[in-house]
């Protein structure tokens, strides 16, 4: 198709209207966003909670009867969901503006669903442990008093890292909001990990495992609202 | 792609010294990013809008955006894919605000015969009146006809010369699903152009 009108890259384009233009009058420096600081505040902020929490409400009763090996790989797997869902979250891939949404994401699910399994699955008990009549009132009274505190905890942290992503997100806002709440989640399920001795396997994966989950849920809806540019 | 003069990684490294010197506060260091990347990001929306005053208009709003959130710029990051995003979000957000516009119907109740743009105005009447002629009309009336998903994915690979993976990254997709998209919609495309497949 024989044509002399110029391609769409090289239309020419508007001038900046008088919005901009005013904006640019009082033009400012700005401290621009450090993603490593970022990831680094939102984990100091977790380990504060977290530590003040256990602090205040004691250690678990059976903690020296326990396992040390699940006791080690299960607090592990906690920690490293908090590590990496707030590093996919808040720290782009080197020359990127906007974090790693997807993966994000992806640790998200993967986190919710791993957590809820693992707390089915791997779950130990000692004689030290709280053990409660295997009803449903007592499997959701306990469950979601977990829940509620682990969510409690993932709070601050997740405010926290969302305030730090304002403007960041243009896209991915949802996914990188699972990511973060599910990493904020596990910081609430580190600190149940620490302080409540109930090991029923149900209670490990639903008011355990259902903080994260929660968290999750809830990053995916909130974080975007946060996360917007301010205005 | 030429682009106000630059093009590709010259552009975007020009981009990042650009977007540097304007977070510490230099204001021409604006508008000379402004004039190197406004006309793709005008290019891109003027595919997505097909309503060149509105382009203008998405454009304005996406450096505006770009400006209030210039916070979260990352030092010595490519600003141009960050921007495009925006361009993008802009897009998506004007679409959803005038949605209804998209249903309109005629006085006698008749939906139009060409899906109206985001204005509200019918597919053949966009660039008429400010006389913009730069559209091959019949390449970009069969784009129209694409789903908005396939004509994001082409208007920004196929016409924008954006990767796969940076197309993906503009609208918030996996890069597979991307790649999808571009075929279906260059497909569609030539098919609605009458053009026949290339053979070996």
């Amino acid at each position: 198709m024989s044509d002399d009108r110029p391609p769409l890259d090289e239309l020419a384009a508007p001038p900046m209207g008088d919005l901009l233009d005013g904006e640019l009058r009082d033009l400012r420096p700005v401290a621009t966003r450090q993603p490593w600081r970022d990831a680094g505040l939102v984990l100091a902020a977790a380990t504060i909670v977290v530590a003040t929490l256990v602090g205040v409400l004691s250690l678990r009763r059976d903690l020296d009867a326990l396992p040390v090996v699940w006791l080690v790989l299960y607090g592990t797997a906690w920690l490293g969901t908090l590590g990496l869902g707030a590093y996919l979250a808040l720290v782009p891939r080197r020359g990127a503006v906007v974090p790693r949404w997807r993966l994000a994401g992806v640790v998200a699910a993967v986190a919710a669903v791993g957590f809820v399994v693992a707390g089915l699955v791997f779950a130990r008990t000692t004689p030290q442990s709280l053990v409660y009549a295997p009803t449903l009132a007592n499997h959701l009274g306990y469950g979601a008093s977990c829940v509620a505190l682990g969510t409690f905890t993932a709070i601050g942290p997740f405010v926290l890292g969302a305030l730090l992503l304002r403007g960041s997100l243009p896209v991915g806002a949802r996914a990188a909001g699972a990511g973060l709440g599910a990493a904020c989640g596990a910081a609430g399920g580190f600190m149940l990990h620490l302080h409540c001795p109930i090991t029923h396997a149900y209670h490990l994966g639903f008011g355990h495992g259902g903080a994260v989950v929660l968290c999750a849920l809830v990053g995916a809806l909130i974080l975007p609202l946060l996360a917007k540019e301010s205005r | 792609m030429a682009a106000g003069g630059a093009s590709g990684d010259d552009g975007n490294r020009e981009a990042i010294a650009l977007m540097g010197r304007y977070c510490d506060g230099d204001a021409e260091a604006f508008r000379r990013m402004y004039a190197l990347i406004a006309p793709r990001v005008l290019g891109y929306l003027v595919r997505m809008v097909r309503d060149r005053a509105t382009a203008d208009d998405l454009v304005q709003l996406t450096f505006l955006k770009v400006h209030r959130a210039r916070a979260a710029y990352v030092r010595d990051a490519d600003p141009v894919p960050w921007i495009f995003a925006i361009a993008h979000r802009t897009f998506l957000d004007e679409v959803r605000s005038k949605k209804r516009a998209r249903v309109r119907v005629a006085d006698d109740g008749a939906p139009p015969d060409v899906a109206a743009d985001i204005t509200g105005a019918a597919g053949g009447t966009a660039f008429e009146d400010d006389g913009q002629q730069e559209l091959t009309a019949a390449t970009l009336v069969a784009l129209q006809t694409l789903p908005p998903a396939q004509r994001e994915a082409v208007a920004l690979t196929k016409l924008g010369g954006k990767s796969i993976a940076e197309a993906a990254e503009i609208a918030g997709t996996t890069p597979g699903a991307m790649k999808v998209r571009v075929h279906r919609g260059y497909e569609a495309l030539r098919k609605a152009l009458g053009v026949p497949k290339e053979t070996p």
